[in-house]
């Protein structure tokens, strides 16, 4: 043995500053917020706010984009506060995702039955399909980072999970704020593209995660 | 632990000072190393308890907490030496892995015995698992010989026909 037990007691409690209320939260949240700091001057910056955007917002599509993503960022933010935990588990969380999805999946529904079918690819494909998930995915890459730092701290013990979770709430809030910048309208749109860079972002989390979380 | 979420130091040195009792026994009993790495990971989770301490919620047992972080050092432990294995340590590894698979044999032999009658399974632990003759075991269950022939007879019979799934 190198230290003696008492001595590494000693010395540990010499720093003993009292831990604030909801210390998990706020650690996640500080970074979140710099990471969408990062987010947000990256569109701003490099992809430019939508220059119809003061229209699209007087417009539903805008708020059921937000909405969605919204509820998936608020979703996987709790589900992440849960797997920061040492004993937490964070399943019930990730049933809850499901309602957004499958509330978009039926304004699809409902939005396809509204035009003649020879327009569903143009919906579904719009005008950006192709860049689409991989600006999402780049965008998540500050927030992933910022988290990345609120784990530091933090004390996840499945860590896949926990990387996937983290790669979740970075995919969902970057395509929160990747809405300020891309004009598509369609439900199916959202649904298919913002959906596989937000999955793309989870993934990445999950894969990197066992390496870049352990502590 | 309350109290060291507060800032009180002399209450946190309490709440480590008692839980190295546990972590101690909780990785003794759970591992076959020696015991500089069993203080190693002690340590390691005395750290973690301190500096991550503000993970624990107050509204959550402090037990599932705990355990949690000491198994998760443990796993972690177990992946970095994995990964460095040397070849001098394999037959500590390969005695160890013998044992295991002996105990667990001796654990199945047990749940099988305790399903036949008493007197059965007390006359095949004397004569075939501890090796005593049948005259010794006769005299130190107080029935005949023939008696323990026949009882490790059926007694096998039964186990036999039990393990063919009959």
């Amino acid at each position: 043995m190198t230290v003696n037990t008492d001595q590494l007691i000693e010395a540990l409690v010499r720093d003993t500053p009292p831990v604030p209320r909801r210390a998990v939260g706020r650690r996640l949240v500080a970074g979140i917020a710099a990471g969408a700091l990062g987010t947000f001057l990256l569109v701003a910056l490099w992809l430019g706010f939508n220059p119809d955007l003061a229209t699209a917002i007087r417009h539903y599509s805008f708020w059921m984009k937000w909405g969605y993503t919204l509820s998936l960022g608020a979703c996987a933010v709790a589900a992440t506060a849960r797997l920061a935990r040492p004993d937490g588990d964070a399943a019930g969380w990730l049933w809850v995702m499901a309602l957004p999805v499958l509330a978009l999946a039926a304004i699809g529904v409902f939005e396809m039955s509204h035009v003649p079918s020879a327009q569903w690819l143009a919906m579904w494909l719009g005008q950006s399909w192709s860049i689409c998930s991989a600006r999402v995915f780049l965008l998540s890459l500050p927030i992933f980072g910022g988290l990345l730092w609120s784990f530091r701290s933090l004390a996840p013990t499945r860590l896949r999970a926990a990387g996937a979770t983290a790669g979740l709430t970075a995919g969902a809030w970057a395509a929160t704020l990747y809405c300020l910048h891309c004009p598509e309208v369609s439900a199916i749109f959202v649904l298919t593209w913002y959906t596989l860079g937000i999955g793309m972002a989870a993934s990445v989390g999950a894969f990197v995660g066992p390496r870049l979380l352990r502590w | 632990m309350i109290g060291g979420l507060n800032g009180d130091a002399a209450s946190q040195a309490r709440l480590l000072r008692a839980i190295v009792p546990i972590v101690t026994a909780f990785y003794r009993r759970r591992m076959q190393h020696g015991q500089s790495d069993i203080d190693d990971l002690v340590q390691e989770t005395l750290i973690a308890v301190h500096t991550r301490r503000a993970t624990y919620d107050p509204e959550r047992p402090f037990g599932g907490w705990l355990f949690a972080i000491a198994r998760y050092k443990m796993i972690d432990h177990f992946r970095k030496s994995g990964r460095t294995c040397t070849i001098e340590g394999l037959e500590d590894i390969l005695v160890a892995e013998g044992f295991e698979d002996s105990s667990g044999a001796r654990m199945d032999i047990d749940r099988l015995l305790d399903d036949l009658p008493t007197k059965q399974s007390d006359a095949i632990r004397a004569t075939r698992i501890e090796g005593l003759s049948t005259a010794e075991a006769a005299a130190r269950q107080n029935i005949g010989e023939s008696d323990i022939k026949v009882s490790v007879h059926r007694g096998l019979k039964a186990l036999a026909a039990r393990i063919r799934g009959e």
